[in-house]
Formats: C-alpha cells, sequence, structure tokens
C-alpha cells in the first residue's frame, strides 16, 4: 500500500472517496499523479455488508450531528438526520442504486428555459451538453450502465413488472428497466447480479459500480494512491498568496495531521463540502474559503421527491431483485403546462418492512400503518425524482451551538420548498397512483420525503466569479489549486438522479487538473 | 440491562402498549415482547427515557378503572392515543418501529424473505415470478439508437 508523506506538497489531496472523489482520485492516478484521499469512514467491503435494512443503516451511515430548520417535512419527521448519505470508503456510491439518466440539453440552461420565477436563484450552467456528452460517454463506460454502449438491459423483476403494465396502461411511452450502473452480464472484472435485493446496503455481490468496487482499487494497482479511511479533514489551509498548501485532518487515533498539497479537491457531498469550506475561514477569507460571493452553501437543492406505493389483490414480492430497476421518463419532458417547470422520473423502488414501517408515515402509530404493513406482500413502489428549485435561503451554514466528536461546528441543513416543488409533487404523486390504478390497486399510498438522498448545488458553478463559487471545471474562482468534485457543483438540479453528471464532471475535472498540473510542475 | 425500577407488570403494560401501537391480528406475542425488552434495555442506558417511560406507563395504567393491560382493544387504542406526541410515546414507538419490523417472525409472517446472498440471491428463487401481468418490454425505441 502506497504512503506519501506528510510533507510532500506535491501531492493532490482528495477530501471523500465517493462518486466524486473517488473518480477523481482515480482519474488523478491513472495519469500518474501522486494522490491522498482522506476518508472521514471506515474501510467497509463486501464481506463486512449486512442484508439487513437497520444494521446496515448503523454500519453505513453519515449519522455525526447535524441539525435542520425550515419548513420542508424532512425538519419535522428527521430533525437530526436531514439527509440519507454514507461515511465509509465508496462514500454514498456504496448505498445508491444506480439509476443513471443523463441532463437534457434545456436543464443546463433554466433560468434562460424556465425565466425568472419569482423566489428561485435560477442560473444557467456555464457549460452546455455539447461540452459534456463526450464524458457522459466515458462515465457510462467506466460504470457500466445497462442500455448504453452495448450493455444489456436488467431483466424485468416483480416490481417493473407492475411499474411497466401500468405505465403501459396510462399510456406512457418512454418506460424500460434502465439505465442502470449494475452489470445484468459480466462486466468490468464485476458479476453479474444475482438480484439479491440489497442493493442499499452496500451489494456483497459487487455488481453494481461504486467507487468501492471500481474506481479506488483501479487507482490502488497504479501504485500512485494512499488510501486513509478514518480521516476526517478538519481545515483547508491556505498561504498569503491565497493558494492553498494542505489540509489538517483528525486521523483514526484522534490525532490531527497536516498533510500537504499542490491541489485541494473536495467532494464531501453538498453538506460537508460547504461545511469544510466555512471551517476554513481565515482573516484572508473571513467568510469562509473560497466565498468571497458568498455563495457557499446557498442553493441547497435536494430534488423534488415522493414515494407512491401500490396495493393489490396478488403477490408482487417487490423486494426480489434490484432494488431499484425501472424508469418512466415521460415526465421528465419540457413542459411548462402541467403547473409547474421542470421535469421528474418515475423509478420503481422497493423497501423492506423495516424501512416501509419508517418511512411510509414518520412517526405515525396504529391500524392504518398495520394495515398497510399488512399488505407488503402484495406492495409495489415507485419513487419520484425531479427538478426542484435553487432558493438563496436554502442553504447549510455552521451551527455552533451543536459540535461533532473532533468539536467542529456541525452542519445546520434549512430548506423551505418552493411552490414549484410542491406542485411537482403532487402531480407526481397523482401520476404515481393512476399508473397502479391502471392495473387494479385496492389502494394506493402516498410517503413524504425521504432524508435527502441527492444533495446538491451547494459551491455551485458560474460563469462570473459573484455568482457562484467554482468555474466550469469545478476550479473555486477565489482559490486556483482548490477544486470542487462532487454535486455541490451543480448550478441546477436537472430531473435526473445525480450521480452519472457527478462521474462525468469529475473525470472531465481531472483531465483539466492534469494538463493544469503539468504546466507548473 | 432494563432497570430495577421496571416491574414485571411495568413490563406487560409496556408490550400491551407495543401491540396496541402495531396491532396485527396475525402476529403472535413474541415479536411485541422483543420489541418491549429493547425498549426496556436502551430506557436502561438512557435516565431520562426511563424515567419518561416510569412515568408514562404508570399515566396510562391510571387513565381507566382498570389497568392497561386489562382494556379492550379500542378501550386501549383511545387511551394511546390520547398520549400521542408525548416524549414517553414517541420514543416507545420510535424504538419499537425498528425493532418490531425487524424481527424474522414478523418477515416471515408479512411475506417478506429477508437477506437472501447466501442462498444465491433471488435469481433462482422468484425475483421474476408475478404472473398475473403480461410480460412487459424493458427497452424503448429510442434507447436503441442512444
Ligand atoms: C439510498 C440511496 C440511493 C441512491 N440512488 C441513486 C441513484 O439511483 N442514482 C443516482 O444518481 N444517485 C443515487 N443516489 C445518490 C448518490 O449516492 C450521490 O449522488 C453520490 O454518491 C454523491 O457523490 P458525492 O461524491 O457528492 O458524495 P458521497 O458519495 O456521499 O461521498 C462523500 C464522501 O466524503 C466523505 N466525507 C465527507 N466529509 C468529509 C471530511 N470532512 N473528511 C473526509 N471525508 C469526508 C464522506 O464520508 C463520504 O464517504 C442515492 C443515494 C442514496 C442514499
Amino acid at each position: 500500500m502506497t504512503r506519501f508523506d506528510y510533507d510532500d506538497g506535491d501531492v493532490v489531496v482528495v477530501v471523500g472517496s465517493g462518486a466524486g472523489g473517488g473518480t477523481v482520485a482515480n482519474e488523478l492516478c491513472q495519469r500518474g499523479f501522486k494522490t491522498v484521499v482522506l476518508e472521514a469512514g471506515p474501510h467497509l467491503t463486501g464481506e463486512d455488508y449486512v442484508q439487513d435494512e437497520w444494521e446496515a443503516f448503523g454500519q453505513m451511515a453519515w449519522t455525526d450531528p447535524r441539525t435542520t430548520s425550515g419548513s420542508w417535512q424532512v425538519a419535522t419527521d428527521f430533525p437530526e438526520l436531514p439527509a440519507w448519505i454514507v461515511k465509509a470508503v465508496g462514500g454514498t456510491t456504496t448505498h445508491w442504486a444506480g439509476a443513471c439518466p443523463r441532463f437534457k440539453a434545456h436543464e443546463l440552461a433554466a433560468r434562460s428555459t424556465y425565466g425568472d420565477i419569482d423566489g428561485a436563484n435560477l442560473l444557467d450552467w456555464p457549460i452546455a451538453l455539447s461540452e459534456l456528452e463526450p464524458y457522459y460517454d466515458k462515465a457510462e463506460i467506466k460504470m457500466g450502465v445497462t442500455h448504453r454502449h452495448g450493455r444489456p438491459p436488467l431483466p424485468a423483476n416483480n416490481n417493473y413488472k407492475v411499474f411497466a403494465n401500468g405505465a403501459e396502461k396510462v399510456g406512457y411511452r418512454y418506460y424500460s428497466t434502465g439505465p442502470y450502473a449494475t452489470n445484468a452480464e459480466p462486466y468490468d472484472g464485476r458479476p453479474a447480479t444475482v438480484q439479491d435485493g440489497f442493493n442499499f446496503q452496500g451489494d456483497k455481490h459487487g455488481s453494481k459500480w461504486s467507487t468501492l468496487v471500481a474506481e479506488l482499487p483501479k487507482a490502488e494497482r497504479t501504485g500512485n494512491l494512499d488510501l486513509r479511511p478514518d480521516s476526517h479533514a478538519a481545515q483547508i489551509l491556505h498561504d498569503a498568496t491565497g493558494r492553498a498548501t494542505g489540509v489538517l485532518y483528525v486521523d483514526r487515533n484522534g490525532t490531527l495531521r497536516r498533510q500537504r498539497a499542490a491541489v485541494v479537491c473536495v467532494a464531501g457531498n453538498s453538506i460537508e463540502t460547504p461545511r469544510l469550506l466555512l471551517l476554513s475561514g481565515s482573516a484572508q477569507h473571513p467568510d469562509g474559503l473560497a466565498n468571497s460571493s458568498g455563495q457557499v452553501g446557498r442553493n441547497y437543492m435536494r430534488h423534488t421527491t415522493g414515494t407512491v406505493w401500490g396495493q393489490f389483490d396478488r403477490p408482487v414480492h417487490m423486494y426480489r431483485g434490484e432494488t431499484m430497476a425501472g424508469v418512466i421518463a415521460d415526465e421528465s419532458r419540457l413542459d411548462t403546462d402541467r403547473g409547474f417547470v421542470g421535469g421528474y422520473y418515475m423509478e420503481t423502488i422497493a423497501l423492506g418492512p423495516a424501512f416501509l414501517a419508517k418511512f411510509v408515515a414518520p412517526g405515525k402509530w396504529g391500524s392504518q400503518l398495520t394495515e398497510l404493513l399488512d399488505g407488503y406482500r402484495n406492495t409495489a413502489g415507485m419513487w419520484i425524482v425531479g427538478e426542484d428549485m435553487p432558493q438563496a435561503d436554502n442553504r447549510i451554514t455552521l451551527n455552533s451551538d451543536v459540535t461533532d466528536a473532533h468539536q467542529l461546528p456541525v452542519a445546520d441543513v434549512h430548506f423551505d420548498d418552493h411552490a414549484n416543488d410542491v406542485a411537482m409533487r403532487r402531480h407526481g404523486q397523482r401520476q404515481g397512483a393512476a399508473v397502479y390504478q391502471a392495473v387494479g390497486s385496492r389502494r394506493t399510498i402516498e410517503t413524504p420525503p425521504y432524508p435527502s438522498t441527492h444533495n446538491l448545488g451547494t459551491c455551485r458553478m458560474s460563469q462570473r466569479p459573484r455568482d457562484g463559487v467554482v468555474d466550469r471545471f469545478g476550479r473555486a474562482h477565489d482559490v486556483p489549486n482548490l477544486f470542487i468534485s462532487d454535486g455541490s457543483v451543480f448550478t441546477t438540479g436537472a430531473a435526473a438522479n445525480p450521480t452519472l453528471t457527478i462521474v462525468a464532471l469529475a473525470t472531465r475535472q481531472a483531465e483539466y487538473i492534469a494538463t493544469e498540473l503539468t504546466k507548473t510542475l | 440491562m432494563a432497570s430495577a425500577l421496571i416491574s414485571a407488570r411495568d413490563r406487560q403494560t409496556l408490550v400491551e402498549v407495543v401491540c396496541t401501537a402495531f396491532p396485527h391480528s396475525s402476529f403472535p406475542r413474541g415479536p411485541y415482547e422483543r420489541a418491549a425488552d429493547v425498549v426496556l434495555d436502551q430506557a436502561g442506558q438512557d435516565p431520562r427515557f426511563l424515567a419518561q417511560l416510569i412515568q408514562g406507563l404508570g399515566e396510562l395504567d391510571a387513565q381507566r378503572d382498570v389497568p392497561f393491560t386489562e382494556l379492550d382493544t379500542d378501550t386501549a387504542a383511545a387511551v394511546l392515543r390520547g398520549a400521542d406526541g408525548t416524549p414517553f410515546l414517541t420514543a416507545v414507538v420510535d424504538s419499537a418501529v425498528v425493532t418490531l419490523y425487524s424481527d424474522p417472525e414478523v418477515w416471515e409472517l408479512l411475506g417478506y424473505e429477508g437477506p437472501s446472498y447466501d442462498k444465491g440471491g433471488y435469481v433462482d428463487r422468484g425475483f421474476n415470478d408475478l404472473d398475473w401481468l403480461p410480460e412487459p418490454r424493458i427497452t424503448h425505441d429510442e434507447e436503441a439508437s442512444a
């Protein structure tokens, strides 16, 4: 295993080993750059994972303290758990389901397309789809995305059969079992899925793409990766010229270490990334590092989400097979006549009784809840995921009243639904119910949003430095050798699940860093 | 470890609270007892929760002429409704909802087969055995060209 010296100032330090961090690290290692990855969580692997929803959650999830505020229902239902993300090597790609839609061209130009929406802080991305397309191709090939580049689709599981038949009956056309980054047949040294049903719980089999099973092992083989689990970045350091010089982190023994760096890439997911920048304030950067715009932590997005369950007279057994393996794309179209701007996808989802009981009506008990669970065997499920509006005051701030195990102030996540989000959720839940009713559901149940699984926008990309935190390559406007490599850079959220785009952007960013570094080294 | 301050009768009341909060006619008493015991273990490590539990169980017993465990189902549900939102009941429900529905006996009763990896997954065990609807297509045209 490679180890670089703490004082080796030539290394690139990457904070976080998830979708963004794991990808940028591997791409840099492949190009010969010495890379240190600091990951706050432990190094779990397939053997460690358990096929039990709560036990796996306890093992994998980020449960360090966070606080919530704002009028969103999550603040009431899960006040200490605003987001459902992982703290472990591989980040949330060990939890993720693998849905991989691309952005549509107009979604990169949301401000121009949707106009001036009251209360929304919309902005066009500084890049167009044509610039992203080659990187989407690379990302899809890297991840083995089904339905793309010759990769076969996943087979229809039971949950999909209900979903697809309903879709057909209501007149939807764009339904299919993908694209998903899970192997339907062996690919890239990883096996085909055995449909074991515990994709959210780490995927013991390794047929799902994650940075844990794909990017990091590849990076390791180059000899250029120094992966440090249980290492929590506490502060980014900079010099008088305004360049980042290294990262202070707390290692597994609780010792504060300093790793010097030529370049720092931050990919802690969209709550921890702005938290780290805000914690890195200095005399030169009084409002937090790279925050002259005041935009660090702002425009926090989480996608407009909701779940619809349909219960039938006959068995479904939705839990058998891939957790998510079906997409209806019809409602992702550009069509502002539905009472909201933006689009949404419908995607199959399956939960076990343990998560269903907790999430179907948080905090509720009594016969209404138990009747639902009595119908578990005959239940089908779908998740709705759509574009939400960035708002300046939906933001991550430091809550100095609450500190974590390292005495660092925790993140407060403030969110108010925008009227557009509410209208879209209502539409999605109505359409979802219609899909199940079309194939004879006895009842449909709507579940409010879970803690956020898609966290976006808190260090957004902008053409002009005053509108955002990073430029078109994810480089901080204020700090030339500081990059943001995760979903924080999303200028707007689009309807698509974000990870494919995070991986495409991180791949593009690594190429850019490599070119720039070669010039200066 | 359960506290010495909780009597056998308190435990029975708690089991009844869990039954009343999560009524399933198909469930035997075992899963409810196990969920109640986890509540007691947690309270054993959390003095504040334990205090609320002792107070809360006592109050439930005082709601009617007979103890909570002797109430008929509807009355018990009505009494419990009255405690909805109290820290005591919220903590009990938050704990029990996790334990009860993570119990393999409950899984079987609800028709959930749980962990499958050791059995080779569900690929040969019914992941696609639904036969009361036609086989749907799994791709759409536009995709073929993408
Ligand atoms: C249940 C679930 C299902 C999902 N399904 C899908 C899907 O189908 N499709 C899709 O596109 N997306 C899906 N997602 C979302 C997807 O997982 C995320 O978009 C993606 O992983 C985000 O990548 P990231 O690099 O921003 O952060 P992450 O992958 O979360 O990685 C961040 C890492 O940084 C570490 N870290 C944070 N702070 C520090 C610090 N200070 N020091 C050191 N390390 C730190 C964390 O521990 C973590 O490991 C799903 C998420 C969940 C929870």
